[in-house]
């Protein structure tokens, strides 16, 4: 399993990556990682492998607040951006670049539902695996469904069929979109496991393994219906 | 604490201002009091260069030797040039090697890349200022369209480099246009800023939020604007013009210049006229307005589907908009504002000038930079994905668009063969799935790496797209950890070195400058000189050996006028002067001596 316990969730807001102990590049003092120097008040630069929840200073859960998220994200930016540091030291300049990028990229995967999952897959050493091109067995009939109806709609450009199939192609998106929906929601529900005590890592990475590669799989066929359609 | 200036760097226009305690003022040129410089730029002869509103009237007799919209070559190599740009421009014929190279005009015998012609304009408004305000004018920011890509914003700050300026940040145009507006004073919401300049159009969606000017989404295109209206107006009157001097450049420029009079007035009046005189050429059409917009109604549409792709992309629908802001000269034309409107459901805004309000919003963020107005701040994207070209030449996305800046993303890069010490790779941006069909920005060569076992050396990318939306990218072998090298192959673009010879040549034309600016000017006094002494030899009050005197020290100075040595020149231009003065001397005499028995009557009357 990964190196993060599961346990580990819900530690608020802490900044410092675990135990890491560095020293200031303005007045040498030592400190754990922090955005400011506590001594000198110099921004710092973040440790490489500061995790992303870790930058936003937020827990470490699968179930967030986007409205936290967001607050915070414009807080740090407020307090990073490198237009604050233009007249200030190449160093302080530096970090506050690198910074503002953690800060960027950490919320960029956050606030998005499925980049957040992909991104815990990996802290937890796992990513989904070579075979997530491969149909999942239970949307087989309905991909099967939409891509013949799909290749029926090409066939029909310009005759006299075209409404009638776009019709039907757009009750095949409607579903689609049902199964979006539904799919989003048992990935809710499998944050909200991850989230409670005594969670069962191996069962849940499993699971949400299944609902990532459906919903990849599902983006996609939506994606070509939608191109279609658009025609 | 130095000031910071704010430029809009335009296509047809560029301006300079600064931040006055908060308050963004621009600076009017001195004899025209227009803040507006016309982005222009004339050679009219080998050494003389002329910039501004004085260059833009010698287009018309000098059009090859005359830039003007010098920003749509910004960035762009010679395969981008268009028959059109061939009608009006002389360029270079291309490389020795064949490879792909950035746009050269051919001007005087001489080759300008775009980046030189643009650092001229920075130079002239440079000057500007310092006259103007009297202090040193060295930190900048430059105006970008948003729609930029990573070699147009090179090319940009490659430009403020030659010009002798520190360009601190590179701005998004809309983005600047909307701090201008002062938008911040309601809380949140959201606005679209739609900016059609001369020879660019951008569209940005931006969320408010207690000072924070949040892009979400951007979109554009970099080649479209007022100068496609003007080339269709030109049309109209070049087929009414016989076949064989068509393609005369100088009338080419004319009608262009006739198409932008006219598309002017067809904001305000229902007709104008469209006239050609030119030797045997004389045209005159009236173009109403109803015809006028029929005429660039496909021009105007070209801008709906960015806008409809920013919306999209931005998440929102027409109704989730607060605001919608004009932006650029060519949002006058009535045709724009009815479609904007009709785009985005609300009248939009149009109180600032659309050409001033870029210019005021580099100002603003040139404050925010040297200190000033903390409580403002600015979340820009990246217009463009970026991409490296993997096997069968498609393009894998490191960077998706729109993603807010600065971003970083590693990549991991390792060898195919065994002892293989270099790796490459090539950047690209663009939205489509095969490299050849994305801009390519640059090619990478990962040098000195270990001589290991294939796949065993690793060595960690970092691509890190700026606050300016400029991709700067290092290495590091994750064993040892150390720096690794790499050599950058700009595919449109200046390296360093051209940079550093530029400026090194610069300094040689400046003196070289200097010197073609003296011969003018003492072929100038010799000619006034020598008209005044072929006036003065038919004077009866001259004896003989005056007039002898003054006929030898002429025709010495016309024979050295034919040569280039000013020195000569003007030592023979003094020669001929004192062989004029007792002449002058005794007609002056003659002429205080009327003035004084004048007055002399005048005090006895």
């Amino acid at each position: 399993m990964g190196a993060i316990p599961a346990s580990a969730a819900g530690r608020e807001g802490a900044m410092q990556a675990a135990g890491e102990r560095v020293n200031c590049w303005q007045c040498n003092a030592d400190h754990s990682a922090d955005f400011f120097c506590p001594q000198c008040g110099a921004i710092q630069p973040l440790p490489d492998r500061t995790d992303y929840f870790q930058v936003l200073g937020v827990p470490r859960r699968l179930l967030v607040d986007a409205d936290v998220l967001q607050r915070r994200y414009y807080e740090l930016n407020r307090q990073l951006h490198p237009d604050l540091y233009q007249t200030g030291p190449e160093m302080a300049r530096e970090a506050s670049l690198r910074n503002t990028a953690a800060v960027n990229r950490a919320y960029r995967t956050l606030r998005d539902p499925t980049d957040r999952a992909l991104y815990w897959l990996s802290l937890h050493g796992e990513k989904l695996g070579s075979n997530n091109n491969r149909v999942p067995p239970e949307l087989a009939t309905l991909v099967f469904e939409v891509q013949e109806k799909l290749e029926e709609l090409r066939a029909a450009r310009g005759t006299d069929g075209q409404g009638a199939i776009e019709e039907e192609m757009a009750a095949a998106r409607t579903e689609l979109r049902q199964r979006q929906a539904t799919l989003a929601a048992a990935l809710q529900e499998n944050f909200r496991r991850w989230d409670a005590a005594g969670a069962d890592a191996l069962t849940l990475t499993q699971e949400l393994k299944s609902i990532l590669s459906s919903l990849a799989y599902l983006g996609t066929l939506a994606r070509d219906v939608e191109k279609e359609l658009d025609k | 604490m130095e000031r910071i200036f704010g430029i809009d760097l335009g296509t047809t226009n560029s301006l300079i201002a600064y931040s006055d305690n908060g308050v963004p003022r621009l600076i009017p040129d001195r004899q025209t009091k227009s803040p507006l410089l016309p982005s222009v730029v004339s050679f009219p002869v080998p050494g003389e260069i002329v910039v501004g509103a004085r260059a833009k009237d010698l287009a018309a007799h000098h059009p090859l030797a005359t830039i003007a919209s010098v920003k749509r070559f910004m960035g762009l190599g010679m395969e981008h040039v268009t028959t059109e740009d061939r009608a009006r421009y002389a360029f270079s014929t291309g490389t020795a090697d064949g490879g792909k190279d950035i746009v050269r005009f051919r001007v005087c015998d001489r080759e300008y890349t775009p980046p030189e012609i643009s650092a001229l304009i920075l130079k002239e408004l440079k000057r500007r200022a310092e006259t103007a305000l009297g202090e040193e004018v060295r930190k900048v920011v430059i105006t970008v369209p948003a729609y930029f890509n990573d070699s147009q914003r090179q090319a940009t700050r490659d430009a403020g480099r030659l010009a002798g300026l520190e360009v601190l940040r590179l701005v998004n145009e809309p983005t600047a246009a909307s701090l201008a507006y002062g938008l911040d004073k309601r809380n949140q919401g959201f606005i679209a800023v739609y900016d059609l300049g001369g020879g660019t159009f951008d569209i940005s969606i931006l969320k408010l939020h207690e000072g924070i000017f949040e892009v979400l989404a951007t979109n554009g295109d970099t080649r479209l604007g007022g100068d496609d209206m003007d080339h269709r107006l030109a049309h109209l009157l070049l087929e009414r013009v016989p076949s064989n001097v068509r393609g005369d450049p100088e009338l080419v420029v004319q009608a262009l210049a006739a198409a932008e009079r006219a598309k002017i007035r067809l904001t305000d009046s229902e007709s104008a006229p469209l006239e050609l005189h030119r030797g045997s050429v004389q045209v005159s059409v009236t173009i109403t307005r109803a015809e006028f917009e029929v005429l660039v109604a496909d021009i105007v549409e070209r801008t709906v589907a960015p806008c409809r792709q920013a919306m999209k992309d931005a998440g929102l629908g027409p109704g989730d908009l607060d605001e919608v802001v004009l932006v650029g000269g060519s949002t006058r034309v009535p045709l724009v504002r009815r479609r904007v409107q009709e785009l985005f459901g609300r009248q939009p805004h149009t109180e600032l000038n659309p050409e001033e309000v870029v210019a005021l919003g580099a100002a603003v963020q040139a404050g925010v930079l040297s200190g000033g107005h903390r409580d403002m701040l600015l979340l820009d994207v990246v217009p463009l994905s970026l991409g490296i070209e993997t096997v069968g030449g498609v393009t894998e996305r490191l960077i998706e668009r729109n993603t807010t800046i600065p971003t970083t993303v590693k990549q991991m890069f390792t060898t195919f063969v065994d002892n293989q010490t270099a790796v490459d790779f090539h950047v690209v941006q663009g939205e489509r799935e095969l490299v050849k069909d994305n801009r390519s920005l640059a090619r990478f060569k990962l040098r000195g790496i270990e001589p290991l076992p294939a796949g065993m050396p690793r060595i960690e990318v970092t691509f890190m797209i700026d606050a300016n939306g400029i991709l700067n990218v290092t290495a590091r072998d994750e064993r040892t950890g150390r720096e690794q090298s790499i050599d950058v192959k700009p595919s449109y673009g200046l390296t360093d070195e051209q940079i550093e010879g530029m400026l090194e040549e610069s300094i040689d034309f400046a003196e070289e400058d200097v010197h073609a600016r003296l011969l003018i000017e003492a072929r100038n006094d010799a000619d006034g000189l020598l008209r005044g002494a072929r006036k003065a030899l038919a004077d009866a009050r001259l004896d003989e050996s005056e007039r002898a005197a003054i006929a030898a020290a002429m025709a010495r100075l016309a024979a050295a006028v034919a040569g280039t040595d000013y020195n000569q020149i003007r030592d023979l231009n003094d020669e001929l002067n004192r062989a004029t003065t007792p002449l002058a001397q005794r007609i002056m005499d003659a002429s205080i001596k009327a003035a004084l028995e004048r007055r002399h009557v005048e005090e006895v009357l």
